[in-house]
């Protein structure tokens, strides 16, 4: 907060202790597994194993071709029976593979481990490429693609923040499995040629913060830290969390300005793969919210279908009529139409809410928006381009650097959907430049 | 179950358009009633009446106003006005008039500051112009002699202006005029008649304090606005050379005077953070805020008006959409841009005090006030010395 700045950022009641206290659930499909054939963009990939064939966990699946490179694994032994439309996290249909399960589960080295202690940097990129391995904050984008161009870095940044309410998948990883993380830290690191790494952890999470810490001493690590930052939102967007811990600003990528930020559970599959040559599987997911029976944490391979998870945890309040099923949390996740998704590999979180919207109302210019947008927008300003249909103006107002975490929605008195007017300046600005 | 759609966020704070008001009625309702209890304890009964009827008036008016604004475009009457909060204007307008004007005034007034003020513009959100400001700004202009034979004594603005030029020189010419509203303690606790409103600046100050916590209203307008008026005074002071008051320097006890005196903290606190009528950028607001200082102390000083709070914010109300459109971009993106319009509004400050110390006469004189205000006799430097 300053004269000319707003704060940039708010507490919003987190509620993760609906599933922080209680074990993760480990739960295996009865029947089928859809292996979603999409990444990011489209569904143009190479399937690379035969309708009818056998395939273990670690079997490579199908590479994708157009983009950046990369190969998914299966998460389940079983036969692969072929391929199906069905509803996605993308709010399109995507074509999936069904895997049929098998009795016995059979997990197979997907790929060598590689001595990341004695590697070069070749050798780390190219195994990072092949892992297949994708950020695991929510976007999905390929995380070798972060390490090409490492000239410059000398920050890492591990985002363990989990600002999005209700979520804790990432907590429960780490405090699961606190050795992968802190050596995946490591690998990071050295691929990344950092001198310094630092772990962004909420202050309210205290437990976390010494977990880590002991386990760094332990390894007797230099140049690592924890670092404990204020529980606001958005802090485990990139920007505010090097805002946070660095006091840097940038551009377009945090790299202009020597960073690079990955999520924790990236980190954690980093490990898996260097030392044990396992692709991702198994996925951490928290099913939460106000509308669940029993919110908790679960186990599940890649590729499950979300309604049977729902299912075999005691399923949605039966009292309710409608509810809002949200792919990841409350604040970025989109609502889904249909519960007959799919698990996907860089999904943390299904938030259930109650079915309630807030009544509209004129705005009346208090400029919350504007003072707490993350990434310092007007987005009052922009939603007034787009009520005149002004693209110029759009453009000049920002509105394609708008991360849409949300947060203007959030802090608006008048309730209303700002956040969805920012998106159709972003739609028409897309537009004109095709 | 029905899996409904919505875009995201899904997440909305508790906060509201509803919650904000109530506390700034709250707020408002809390100096109004220090005011009449002041008015009851200092005048009796029928001074607190009046206060009493005055907002009476302006609410019946109000929702009269709006209810027929409604009628006519086919709303239902309870949701607009509850959606409206015409009192709040209702509230201010009342507040920013001295406790002698006949109720008809303060009827029309309302009737300007709703119907022209804020309905001809399209309702609560679209009003250009602070609607009471523009209610006042009314009747200051033409029901100047509708006073009721309540009270005859003139405001300590209205006398510092008439007869001190705004710029006592003097130690003894500043004694003599704090003699008449009862020194600085008086002018903070406000035991002198004023506008309803300016009377108890404490108590206005503790409840921009609080609302201001609660984020009910920006910080950035009242500290800015009012330390820009502290920030030109002092210049003022120290360029005119007027004398220091009892061992109090000039640049300290003149910029308090300006703060004290009229109605600039009930203004800075209630009126200036009007949002629908301010930009809604941070930095635009520090500009908003400074430009209006600096307007209000030229229309003081240099002005035939006795009080410059109230047109300041119109005026600047003016440039609001030019202000908003100068500082479009991205905040990170200019910041720069922002510091050079806050430094040039306070360039123009200085300019306006160099302007103001160098073109006004100091009144050095002592001069003796009756109740009414009227001068009664006056005492030369020239005799003291």
């Amino acid at each position: 907060m300053s004269l000319f700045l707003g704060p940039m950022q708010k507490h919003i009641p987190g509620r993760k202790s609906l599933t922080d206290h209680s074990d993760a659930k480990i739960l295996m499909p009865k029947k089928n597994v859809y292996i979603p054939v999409f990444t990011g963009r489209d569904s143009n990939c190479e399937i690379l194993v035969n309708e009818g064939d056998h395939v273990d966990i670690g079997t490579k699946l199908y590479i994708t071709k157009t983009g950046f490179e990369v190969p998914v694994y299966s998460s389940v032994s079983g036969t692969y029976t072929g391929m199906a439309k069905r509803p996605h996290n993308s709010l399109r249909p995507q074509p999936h593979m069904v895997i049929e399960l098998s009795e016995e589960q059979k997990q197979i080295q997907a790929f060598e481990p590689l001595d990341w202690q004695s590697a070069t940097f070749e050798q780390m990129l190219e195994f990072m490429k092949n892992s297949g391995i994708i950020g695991q904050g929510g976007a999905g984008f390929p995380t070798y693609v972060k390490y090409m161009k490492p000239d410059n870095i000398n920050t890492l940044v591990i985002n363990a923040v989990e600002c999005e309410p209700y979520i804790t998948a990432d907590y429960k990883v780490i405090m699961d499995s606190v050795q992968d993380f802190v050596h995946g830290c490591r690998i990071l690191q050295k691929l990344a040629g950092a001198q310094s790494c630092l772990i962004g952890v909420k202050k309210t999470h205290p437990d976390l913060i010494d977990c880590i810490r002991k386990e760094l001493e332990k390894e007797n690590v230099s140049g690592m830290e924890v670092r404990p930052v204020p529980d606001v939102y958005p802090m485990g967007g990139e920007r505010t969390l090097i805002r946070t811990l660095l006091k840097r600003e940038y551009d377009k990528l945090p790299s202009e300005c020597g960073v690079i930020v990955n999520n924790a559970n990236t980190a954690v599959l980093t490990a898996r793969a260097f030392e044990k040559g396992e692709a991702l599987s198994k996925k951490y997911v928290t099913f939460s919210g106000e509308a669940l029976n029993y919110p908790t944490n679960v186990i599940v391979p890649v590729g499950m279908d979300v309604s049977e998870i729902l299912e075999q945890i005691g399923g949605i309040k039966s009292d309710l009529e409608s509810c809002k099923l949200i792919a990841g949390g409350p604040m970025m996740g989109k609502t889904m139409v249909a519960n007959n998704i799919v698990i996907d590999r860089a999904m943390n979180a299904i938030t259930v809410l109650k079915n309630k919207d807030l009544e509209a109302m004129t705005c009346m210019r208090c400029g919350n928006c504007t003072s707490h947008c993350p990434m310092g927008l007007q987005p009052v300003r922009i939603a007034n381009a787009v009520k005149m249909n002004n693209t110029e103006e759009m453009e000049k107002r920002g509105a394609m650097l708008c991360i849409e975490c949300g947060l203007c929605t959030y802090v608006c008195p008048s309730h209303i959907q700002v956040t969805e007017n920012v998106r159709k300046a972003k739609r028409t600005l897309m537009m004109k430049k095709k | 179950m029905k899996f409904a759609f919505h875009v995201s966020p899904n997440l909305q704070s508790a906060n509201s358009t509803q919650k904000i008001m109530r506390d700034l009625t709250i707020g408002l309702s809390v100096v109004f009633g220090c005011s009449v209890v002041y008015y009851f304890a200092a005048y009796g009964v029928s001074y607190a009446l009046q206060a009493i009827l005055l907002l009476a008036c302006s609410l019946v008016t109000t929702f009269v106003c709006e209810a027929i604004f409604a009628k006519v475009k086919k709303l239902d009457i309870k949701e607009f006005i509850s959606h409206s909060f015409g009192w709040v204007t209702s509230l201010i307008l009342v507040m920013m008039c001295p406790i002698s004007i006949t109720p008809y005034a303060v009827i029309i007034a309302t009737i300007f500051a709703i119907a022209v003020g804020r309905l001809m513009f399209g309702g609560f959100g679209y009003n250009i112009y602070n609607p009471a400001a523009v209610g006042r700004a009314v009747i200051f202009a033409s029901f100047t002699g509708a006073a009721t034979s309540l009270t005859t004594s003139a405001t300590p603005t209205t006398v510092l202006s008439s007869t001190f030029n705004w710029l006592p020189g003097s130690a003894d010419a500043l004694g003599s005029y704090l003699d008449y509203v009862g020194g600085f303690g008086g002018l903070l606790l406000g035991s002198y008649p004023g506008a309803i409103g300016e009377t108890v600046s404490l108590a206005i100050l503790i409840v921009g304090v609080f609302l201001a916590v609660r984020n009910v209203i920006d910080w950035r307008m009242p500290v800015c606005y009012l330390g820009g008026i502290f920030i030109i005074t002092a210049l003022i002071a120290i360029f005119s050379g007027i004398d220091a008051y009892n061992g109090i320097p000039a640049w300290l006890w003149y910029p308090c005077l300006h703060l004290l005196t009229g109605g600039v903290i009930f203004g800075g606190v209630f009126m200036l953070t009007d949002p629908v009528t301010i930009p809604t950028v941070p930095a635009g607001r520090v500009f908003f805020a400074l430009c209006a200082a600096v307007i209000t102390v030229l229309i003081r000083l240099k002005g035939n008006l006795p009080e410059g709070c109230l047109y300041s914010i119109l005026i600047m109300n003016t440039f609001t959409p030019m202000i908003e459109s100068a500082l479009d971009a991205p905040q990170l993106k200019q910041t720069k841009k922002a510091i050079i319009m806050s430094v040039c509004a306070l360039v123009m400050g200085v300019c306006v005090a160099y302007y103001a110390a160098s073109t006004t006469r100091a009144v050095n004189a002592s001069k003796t006030l009756d109740a009414e205000g009227t001068v009664v006799a006056v005492i030369e430097e020239e005799d003291l010395a």
